[in-house]
Parts: structure tokens; C-alpha cells; sequence
């Protein structure tokens, strides 16, 4: 019955290989296009940009077209764009940690029965259309909106606040659409709190808020960051939310890259576009990856 | 009730022994050495198992035995030494090639199977027939006297009637070799005893050679026929429990298993009949009724088990292996109590006694002056 | 440790501000997809035109069910994939490009769509033809979508995966089954949960890309996002809020659904080792 186990390592080869080539063909490859394509100038072809490599008089010419760059560096707009991207993005981190990091408390302290109901009740909202939700707040935003209404009817207002169309909306709206990235992960660190070492805290005479700092946050700090990193590195490049609730003040990256491709057509400058923003955001990605790659080994504390 | 076959047909298999392997080293152990990124679990390991023993593995954690379990059933790769099964060498074979099975510390039962599809797992990957599994998973269950609960899953069970199926399942193909991982574990205490000797039971009935790991020295010396103390990675003493409770070989050994009283000294007269050992914490020296290997002035440890300690007020006959102390405290067990007595030396000695009599108002209590003394040949000398 | 009374009323406050804000646009959007006129602010008493409007819209429904179609088979796949991915990242030992298969698993988690959808276009179009892929359509929203999906099922996957106890594993190689057997045998009945988890979340994900599906969608491939996004463009129409109000209901049924027969299937377990703790007393 002793049967050879000959054909084992080449399972192991096949398990391995499957998601590794289909990521490296789609994944990682793309980008090396973007790279070579960003090198190239916009032309009326199909596809719509100058050849990079070409092979004229037998000789293999590379032209490296760096205007695309040049024009990033040259115009304050994109400059403009890149800064205010981040700064969006590193505000509605805050503003979601600041949000999403009581309510993981509070849920990770519930009883199992009443846990695992709240974190449905936190996740449901992600399961229908973002799209719509965000389409949902224009309504509640606008000038006669439910907010403005509210305000007007409580009379803290006199006239209706501008907030729809403005850099705030934008704010709102990767916070709301955000959040539960921001929670899932804190609250799965929270959980696995050990409620003894608080006690431990309290009983050597710590009050609860100093415990909380010295003990708590220190130990969330891994869902923190997970939190963080899943909320920053793609709001940068968000699309979507700022074109519907933002105004044209509202200068975001990612809004420049589909304006460069699908209005201007010019994809080369869309790809220069897009691999200043991978550069900028490389060192975050290497953050999180590290971090992300130990948990899914089981090796972070 | 028909035997699990353990002469080499391993249900299914057909690779009989090619010479005659001798039985009493029907396990080998060869040198066996298995290193984690230089921190070495199990150092230079041999042994010799007999077949249809049950051979115990003793140590604390950190010891290396689970390590070597582990290497005998296949899910570790000893760096070094080899491990040689009824003549087949084992280590190039992966654990479902062995004709070894282990019974896990958490059971390790299939939740999502019944306690008969359970038992019948390891007998469906040999592609026996579907009347054979039925009945061999019949025997089985007879066996661990489960059979009216072939159709429940792991959770509906009992923590005892989920390590039977444990056991039934990994003696269902007839191993040559089972491996235990500390077997009682997972059961409270009252359990625990009824079912050692029920395991036993068991695995004697079916023959199979038998190698388990244990923490717990009162499991050791209940169940196994012989038992391997080990420590940091090798072994302090092979032998038989009442050899190694008796005869400890040094003074890890002696203070492992039960407790002891350890009472340094230099050794005074070497003769082929008696020794004395002189000690600090004795008056006269110590009388020991049998020769040792050793040498005058060789540093000793004299080992003496509190249950061969005489406790009393009066001052026994003889010059020898008796001392005078005052009782420090008094640890009472319910079946017997534990007598601390100081000496003058500073040195405790604890004595067993037997509570013989209900509420002994007349027996000894806290701060009493007492004599504590032993017999010639009840405690042994340690060298090492 | 109990917690005192104000800090239990601090937290069902916190949560209760926290779920408001949650909740509040979907509540307005189900409210007013039943309001009669056509102004999403203004509430002009109780109307189901939209939904009928809705359901007649040949174009929407089309999208919806291009969308649909594609949603399934990306949830499929990324969840084999993804499936495959996990087990490396949890279950084998290191071999050299470990560090890199694994940054590719993670990267994709915070990639912005936009980077996502503009490169596998560009790829799609240089060397697609080569592959036979055509850069647009409904394949090559597939292969986009999987692609964006893929690590989520993974990270649900190698969680469930590192819970397992590993001792099931070794038992079952134990007893005779090889690598592949124990995966198909004990693994995966085992883990079955988690991977219709990952399945479900890539499903959603795919249903609701816009970026992404933009950037690689043909004529005869619009998608649901898609046309929704243009129709929100040119003004807010309560026929979306139907459309909203239609799939919050499904996910909240489909979800109560769910729960509930977990809860039921967690009470029998309860309930049978109660009896067997009985029965051995």
C-alpha cells in the first residue's frame, strides 16, 4: 500500500502557482505597462499613444517621452492635487479612527450573543451599493436637504450651510463609506483583548482612563494600523466620492486620472498620473504589507 | 472479542517483515537528534522498545518528548539518528505511509463526522471494501464499548467517550505502534484514574506496542511497563516504575518522581557490605546496609523516600540513620499527613505517616520534639 | 467585571450615534423611494411609481443582470484562487519568492481602484491580444474584478485557516490521507463557512465596482455601477432610490436569513453537549 508519493511536489508547485502567476499577469505586470506607457506621448491611433519601443532602420529605438512627467512637476495643479489628496485622506483617517475606534470598543466589550449582531449591524450597510449610499448623501446634504433642514428647524442656523459640493461633503463621505474598514480590523484586535490585564491595572490602582492609555491603545496598536492603512492608502486615490459630492474645489488624484483618461484621452498622462501616485503611496503599501503578511502567518503578537 | 492484527499485516498492507526482527528491539531508536533553529529539542536519543510494551515517555515541558513522539509518528525530521520500526526505517516516510498511528492530546476528532465515519477514515484511505470498514468499525467500537453511539458527532459526546473514539479510531488499522500524547490531559481527576487502567486494559488486549508522553509521573508509573525520564532534551533513566521510584539514578531523577529527601555528604567508609556517609545535617554518619561504586570522600547524595522515614517520640535503638527535630509543620493529606521536621542543621526532613487512627489526640503535632529514623537499606545513595 | 452604569450608558451612546450615522442615508433612501413626487427632499405623499418605472427600464435591468452574471463568476473564482492563496500563506513552509507571493496577496487590499482599473486596461490592450483576451468587456471585467477581489478572500480564508486546529490535519495524515486528501476530506468541509464568506464578499465587491468596470466595460458590457453612476450624473432620479431600496431589502432578508439559521444551528450544538454532559453525570 506503500504508494510513492511522486506526484506531491508538484501539487504543492500547482497550489503555489495558480494565484502567484494570475496575480503576477494582472497585478503586477500592469503596472510595468503603466510604467512604459507613461513614457509615451498621446497620438490619434488605436491604441491612442506613440510606441515606446520601436524598430526603425534596424535598430531598436526607446524614446522616453519625459513630458508627461515634466507637465506633473511643471503645473501647481497636479502638485496641488497630490497635497490635497493626502491631506484628505489623512484627515478622514483620523476622523474614522476617531469615530470607529469607541464603537470597536464598545462592541468588543458586548456579550458574545449581543457581538456578533452589532457587527453585522456595522458591516449590513457594505453590502449594498456604495455607489447609492454616496448618491444618498447628496440628498441629505444639498441646500434643502435633511441636514440643512434640521439645522434650520432647530435654529442653529439662519440660512442653509454650503455643504454639498464642497471639499467638507467630500470628508463625510469617505468617512461614511470608510468606516467599517476602520472597525473591522480594530474591533478583531480588541476582541482578543485580555479583559484580566485590565483588571490586573485596575487592582494596582490605575484609573480607567490611564489604564486605557497604557494598556489598551499600546495593545491596539496592530488594529490600528491595519485600521488606518486600509482607510488612507485608498481614499488618496478615490474617484468616485469627491466627483459626487465634492465641487470642482475638491482636488483629488484620482479625479485627475479619469479626467486625463476619459475626457482628455490622453492615457499616457493618465498613467504618468497614476505612477506618481504608486510612488508616493509605495512606502504606506510596504507598511502595510509587512504587517498584513505576519498576521496572515500567525507570527504577529 | 478479536485482537488488532500486530504481526506485520497492517490492515491493508501486504509488506511483511523481511527477517526476523528481534522483539525485544522491535522499536529502535537510534541517535535520534532534532534541532529548531539551534535550539536542540531532543539530544542524541536511543532507545530499545520491546515489542507489546507500553513505554512511557516522562518529563516536564520542555523535555523534548513531545518532539520525539512527534518524530516517531512522522510530523517532525530528526536532524540526525534514525528510527527503525519491526526493521523498516521510518524517516523517509511521511505519517500516512507509517504503519504508526497516534492518538492526539485534543483528540483531534473530525467534527463534521460521526464517531463510525470517525473510526472508518484511516480504513477507507487503504481502499478496504465497504462490508470490511462496517465490520471492522464493529470490532472497534465493541472494543471501546461505544457502540450504541456510532451515529453521534464529536459534540454530542463526553470528554471520556470522545478519547475512546479517539482510541478506537487509531487502533482501527491494526498499527504496529501507538502513540499516545499525554492521554489523559484533557480529563478532570476523578476520570482520570478509572480510565488509565481502562486504557490499558484495551491496549493489551489488542497487543500493539504502545509509546506515550506524559507529564504526570503518577500516569507514567500507573500505566506504562517501563518509562524513559527525560530532561532538556535527553534521557535521565530508562527502567521499570517501581526501578526508577526505588533506584533513581540521580538526583533529577529522584526528585521527579514522588518526593525525596536529598541530604548531601561526603562518603566516610567504602566497603564491599555497607558505606557511611558523613553529613552535616545528621549526627553520625549515615549506615547504608549495601556497597555502591564509589570512593572514600567521593561528595554524595544520600536519596531517602518520606514513606521509609520512622516518625516518633521516642529515641530508636542504634547509633545510626536516626536524627532528633522539632516538627515545623504538618501538611495533612486526608490519607496520611506529611510530617516537616527541622533539624538542628537547619535541614528538613519530611516523613509520611499513615492516619492510621481517627483524630490521634495522642499523635504528634506542630513544634513537638521528635526523632525521625529510617532502616539500613531504605534509601539509596545518588553519585550523579 | 461589570461595567458601571456610566459606562454602559457612554457606550450605547457611542453606538448609537455611530449606527445613526450608519443608517441614516439608507433609511432616507428606502423612505423616499415611496415618495410620490419627484424631488428626493420634498415628501409628496406615498407612491410605488418608481419601482414600476424601475422594473420597466429595459436598460437598467439589462446592466443588472451583465452585472450579476459577472459578479458570480468572479466571486467563484477569486474564492478557488483566493482559497489556494491562503493555504500558501498559512500552510506551507518558506520557500525563496515567499516574501514576494505574499506582497502580491496583500497588495491589492489598499490598491486605489483607479490604478487598478487604468493598468489591467493598458495591460489588457498591449499584450491581450496576444493572450486572446479583447481589452473590453465582459471578460475583461472578470478578469479585473477577480483581480481586485482575490485578497479579501484570502484574508477571510488564512483567518478561518489559522484557527483551525492543526492536530485534525496530522490526525487525518495519520490515518493514511495524503496532503490532497486531508484538504478535500478534512480542510475544507471544515472551513466551508469562511470560503461562502469570501465568496459572498467578493460577490458584493464585483456587484458594486464603478471604477474599475468603467475603465474595461464595452458597449455590450455595461454594468449596473455603471449605469447608475451616468444616471446620477445627470440628475437625481427617485428611480435609483428604488433601485437602492430594492437591494437594501434583499441584503437585509438575505442577511436576517442568515443569522438566524446560524443561531439555530449554534443552539442545537449547545443543546447536544448539554445532553451529552448529562448523560455521563
Amino acid at each position: 500500500m506503500l504508494r510513492p508519493s511522486r506526484w506531491r511536489p508538484s501539487v504543492r508547485l500547482l497550489v503555489i502557482a495558480v494565484p502567484f502567476l494570475w496575480l503576477l499577469l494582472f497585478f503586477a505586470v500592469p503596472f510595468l505597462i503603466v510604467l512604459k506607457i507613461s513614457f509615451s506621448r498621446m497620438a490619434i491611433a488605436m491604441p491612442p499613444y506613440t510606441p515606446v519601443v520601436e524598430y526603425l532602420d534596424s535598430a531598436l529605438t526607446l524614446r522616453l517621452n519625459l513630458g508627461n512627467y515634466a507637465a506633473l512637476f511643471a503645473d501647481p495643479q497636479y502638485v496641488l492635487a497630490y497635497l490635497s489628496s493626502i491631506q484628505i485622506a489623512a484627515v478622514s483617517t483620523v476622523l474614522c479612527l476617531l469615530i470607529g475606534y469607541p464603537m470597536a470598543y464598545a462592541i468588543a466589550r458586548m456579550r458574545p450573543a449581543a457581538r456578533n449582531i452589532a457587527l453585522m449591524a456595522v458591516v449590513l450597510p457594505s453590502w449594498t451599493s456604495f455607489l447609492i449610499r454616496v448618491y444618498a448623501w447628496i440628498g441629505i446634504l444639498d441646500a434643502n436637504g435633511i441636514l440643512n433642514r434640521f439645522l434650520l428647524w432647530t435654529g442653529l442656523v439662519d440660512a442653509p450651510l454650503r455643504i454639498l459640493y464642497t471639499p467638507t461633503a467630500t470628508y463625510i463621505g469617505i468617512v461614511y463609506c470608510y468606516l467599517p474598514f476602520m472597525i473591522l480590523p480594530l474591533y478583531a484586535n480588541l476582541v482578543k483583548l485580555d479583559q484580566r490585564l485590565l483588571e490586573a491595572a485596575y487592582d494596582l490602582g490605575a484609573r480607567p482612563w490611564k489604564a486605557f492609555v497604557r494598556i489598551t491603545l499600546p495593545l491596539s496598536r496592530s488594529g490600528i494600523i491595519a485600521g488606518c492603512m486600509l482607510v488612507m492608502i485608498p481614499a488618496v486615490g478615490e474617484f468616485v466620492i469627491p466627483e459626487m459630492l465634492g465641487g470642482p474645489d475638491t482636488l483629488m488624484i484620482g479625479r485627475v486620472l479619469w479626467g486625463e483618461f476619459f475626457s482628455n484621452r490622453d492615457w499616457p498622462a493618465a498613467s504618468a498620473v497614476a505612477i506618481v501616485m504608486l510612488l508616493l503611496l509605495l512606502v504606506p503599501i510596504l507598511v502595510f504589507n509587512r504587517h498584513q503578511q505576519r498576521q496572515m502567518e500567525g507570527r504577529l503578537a | 472479542m478479536a485482537a488488532a492484527p500486530t504481526d506485520g499485516t497492517h490492515a491493508g498492507t501486504h509488506a511483511a517483515a523481511p527477517a526476523a526482527v528481534d522483539p525485544e528491539r522491535y522499536l529502535r531508536i537510534e541517535g535520534v537528534r532534532k534541532e529548531f533553529d539551534g535550539f536542540v529539542a531532543v539530544d542524541d536519543v536511543s532507545l530499545d522498545i520491546r515489542k507489546g510494551e507500553i513505554f512511557a515517555l516522562l518529563g516536564g515541558s520542555g523535555s523534548g518528548k513531545s518532539t520525539l513522539l512527534r518524530c516517531l509518528g512522522g510530523f517532525e525530521r530528526p536532524t540526525r539518528g534514525r528510527i527503525v520500526l519491526d526493521g523498516q526505517v521510518l524517516d523517509p516516510l511521511p505519517p500516512y505511509e507509517r504503519p504508526v498511528n497516534m492518538m492526539f492530546q485534543s483528540y483531534a476528532l473530525f467534527p463534521h463526522m460521526t464517531v463510525e465515519q470517525n473510526i472508518a477514515f484511516g480504513l477507507k484511505q487503504d481502499g478496504l471494501s465497504g462490508d470490511a470498514i462496517a465490520a471492522r468499525v464493529g470490532e472497534m467500537l465493541s472494543l471501546v464499548q461505544l457502540a450504541k453511539l456510532a451515529g453521534r458527532k464529536p459534540h454530542q459526546l463526553s470528554g471520556g467517550q470522545q478519547q475512546r473514539v479517539a482510541l478506537a479510531r487509531s487502533l482501527a488499522k491494526g498499527p504496529k505502534l501507538l502513540l499516545l500524547d499525554e492521554p489523559m490531559g484533557a480529563l478532570d481527576k476523578k476520570l482520570r484514574s478509572r480510565m488509565q487502567l481502562e486504557l490499558v486494559n484495551i491496549i493489551e488486549q489488542s497487543g500493539v506496542t504502545c509509546v506515550m508522553v506524559t507529564h504526570d509521573q503518577e500516569e507514567a508509573m500507573t500505566m506504562a511497563t517501563r518509562i524513559a525520564v527525560m530532561d532538556q532534551g535527553w534521557i535521565q533513566q530508562v527502567g521499570k516504575p517501581d526501578d526508577i521510584y526505588e533506584q533513581p539514578a540521580n538526583r533529577f531523577v529522584a526528585g521527579f518522581i514522588g518526593s525525596v529527601n536529598l541530604i548531601e555528604g561526603i562518603i566516610d567508609e567504602d566497603q564491599p557490605e555497607y558505606v557511611t556517609v558523613r553529613t552535616g545535617d545528621f549526627p553520625a554518619p549515615i549506615y547504608v546496609g549495601h556497597g555502591i561504586t564509589g570512593y572514600e570522600g567521593q561528595p554524595v547524595a544520600f536519596a531517602l523516600r518520606p514513606e521509609k522515614v520512622y516518625i516518633g517520640k521516642q529515641e530508636p535503638d542504634g547509633d545510626n540513620n536516626k536524627a532528633r527535630g522539632t516538627v515545623e509543620d504538618i501538611a495533612y493529606f486526608g490519607s496520611h499527613s506529611v510530617y516537616h521536621v527541622r533539624l538542628p542543621s537547619g535541614a528538613k526532613v519530611l516523613a509520611n505517616f499513615a492516619n492510621m487512627k481517627r483524630w490521634d489526640s495522642d499523635g504528634i503535632t506542630w513544634n513537638d520534639e521528635v526523632w525521625v529514623s529510617w532502616d539500613d537499606n531504605d534509601g539509596v545513595v545518588l553519585t550523579g | 467585571m461589570n461595567p458601571g452604569l456610566g459606562q454602559r450608558m457612554l457606550r450605547w451612546t457611542v453606538l448609537g450615534l455611530g449606527f445613526a450615522f450608519l443608517y441614516l442615508p439608507i433609511v432616507l433612501l428606502v423612505v423616499y423611494s415611496f415618495n410620490s413626487s419627484r424631488l428626493a427632499t420634498v415628501w409628496a405623499g406615498f407612491s410605488t411609481r418608481w419601482y414600476g418605472e424601475l422594473l420597466r427600464d429595459r436598460q437598467m435591468l439589462e446592466a443588472a443582470w451583465v452585472s450579476l452574471r459577472i459578479a458570480f463568476w468572479t466571486a467563484t473564482a477569486a474564492t478557488v484562487v483566493g482559497t489556494l492563496a491562503a493555504m500558501v500563506m498559512t500552510r506551507f513552509r518558506r520557500f525563496p519568492g515567499k516574501t514576494v507571493f505574499g506582497a502580491l496577496v496583500t497588495a491589492p487590499l489598499v490598491m486605489p481602484e483607479v490604478i487598478i482599473g487604468l493598468s489591467i486596461l493598458l495591460m489588457l490592450v498591449s499584450v491581450g491580444s496576444m493572450l486572446g483576451i479583447p481589452s473590453k468587456g465582459m471578460v475583461a471585467i472578470w478578469i479585473a474584478h477577480v483581480t481586485l477581489t482575490v485578497s479579501f478572500v484570502t484574508v477571510v480564508v488564512s483567518s478561518r485557516l489559522q484557527e483551525l486546529d492543526r492536530s485534525l490535519e496530522e490526525a487525518a495524515m495519520d490515518l493514511g490521507a495524503n496532503r490532497v486528501k486531508v484538504f478535500f476530506l478534512i480542510t475544507l468541509p471544515i472551513i466551508a463557512p469562511a470560503l461562502m464568506s469570501g465568496w459572498l464578499l467578493a460577490f458584493t465587491l464585483s456587484l458594486d465596482d464603478v471604477v474599475v468596470a468603467s475603465f474595461v466595460a464595452g458597449p455590450d458590457s455595461t454594468t449596473l455601477p455603471i449605469k447608475i453612476f451616468a444616471s446620477v450624473r445627470r440628475g437625481v432620479s427617485p428611480k435609483i432610490n428604488a433601485l437602492a431600496s430594492l437591494l437594501i431589502m434583499a441584503v437585509s432578508l438575505a442577511a436576517v436569513v442568515g443569522w438566524w439559521l446560524m443561531y439555530r444551528k449554534d443552539q442545537r450544538r449547545r443543546r447536544d453537549m448539554q445532553l451529552a454532559l448529562q448523560e455521563n453525570a
